[in-house]
């Protein structure tokens, strides 16, 4: 005797449910993880340094000075903080008024200089930060490149 | 005429349309993966200022270590060295003494990548007594 083939017109059911939690799972993994843009000047390529301390959760009193290049049709070099750029008279008083603010000049101040900018542009920083009473800086290097591009 | 009209019960469920929804988190889903971007990490190398003054000179202390550098590079001890040379000449001073102060005079066209790979090596070298002198 023959069997006889069950022929099944309904079509095949895909059952949605699992895969919609692992998308969701995901989704809100992304939104979690994503990180809002940073006020940072981009273009800084900073020099490698395996061998400072690393830059986890910085302290909120941290200020970040940075001294890059401009674009090339601009030309020279600018100092910012936040991507906004201070002119030397705008830093000294930024950094006088923290030391007021926080009684002290412990305050952590990190340079994120660019590696191609001449140290006479670093200097400016540092002899501002120095006038303010600030002579313990921190320089800022890449301990990892984990990101897409080389450099800052 | 009155004419009744019947109500229909249908025992069906309230069907939910799901494809708009799977569309929209698909949607999401793909600018998350395009947009997500890894961050490096950084660190940081401290070292003090202790002159500002280009004209003023660093106090002379006993033990100190003075590296030159400058645009084309390193001078260690009126000599131009390389990087490998420089960090091998500070690890044999770092085997006998940790405690000696270094002093980083760097002209004002030196790239800052110099004074970095510098303060670099010397965080390797645990030799933490560093100071940075403009010249």
């Amino acid at each position: 005797m023959g069997k006889v083939r069950k022929v099944r017109s309904a079509g095949c059911d895909l059952n949605m449910t699992p895969m919609i939690d692992v998308v969701f799972q995901l989704i809100i993994f992304f939104v979690v993880t994503m990180k809002m843009t940073d006020n940072v000047y981009e273009d800084i390529v900073l020099e490698d340094g395996r061998h400072g301390a690393i830059v986890k959760e910085m302290p909120p009193q941290t200020l970040i000075i940075e001294v890059g290049r401009r674009l090339p049709f601009a030309g020279g070099y600018r100092i910012s903080i936040n991507n906004a750029v201070v002119s030397e008279s705008m830093l000294r008083d930024i950094l006088v008024r923290r030391v007021n603010k926080y009684r002290n000049t412990n305050f952590p101040v990190l340079i994120r200089a660019d590696n191609r900018v001449p140290h006479r542009e670093v200097r400016r920083v540092m002899s501002v930060c120095t006038e303010a009473g600030v002579w313990k800086l921190s320089f800022m290097a890449i301990f990892d490149h984990t990101g897409k591009k080389k450099g800052g | 005429m009155k004419v009744r009209r019947k109500r229909r019960i249908t025992n069906d469920q309230p069907q939910l349309e799901m494809t708009p929804m799977i569309d929209v988190v698909f949607q999401l889903l793909i600018f998350f993966i395009v947009t997500i971007k890894q961050e490096d990490i950084y660190s940081m190398l401290s070292a003090s200022a202790p002159a500002a003054d280009p004209n003023s000179s660093p106090t002379v202390q006993p033990n100190v270590l003075n590296i030159e550098i400058n645009k084309t590079g390193f001078i260690l001890r009126g000599a131009p060295v390389s990087k490998a040379l420089l960090e091998r000449r500070l690890a044999s001073i770092a085997e006998t003494d940790k405690t000696v102060s270094v002093v980083l005079r760097c002209t004002g066209d030196s790239p800052h990548k110099y004074l970095v790979q510098t303060l670099d090596i010397c965080h390797k070298l645990q030799l933490t007594n560093l100071a940075i002198f403009s010249m």
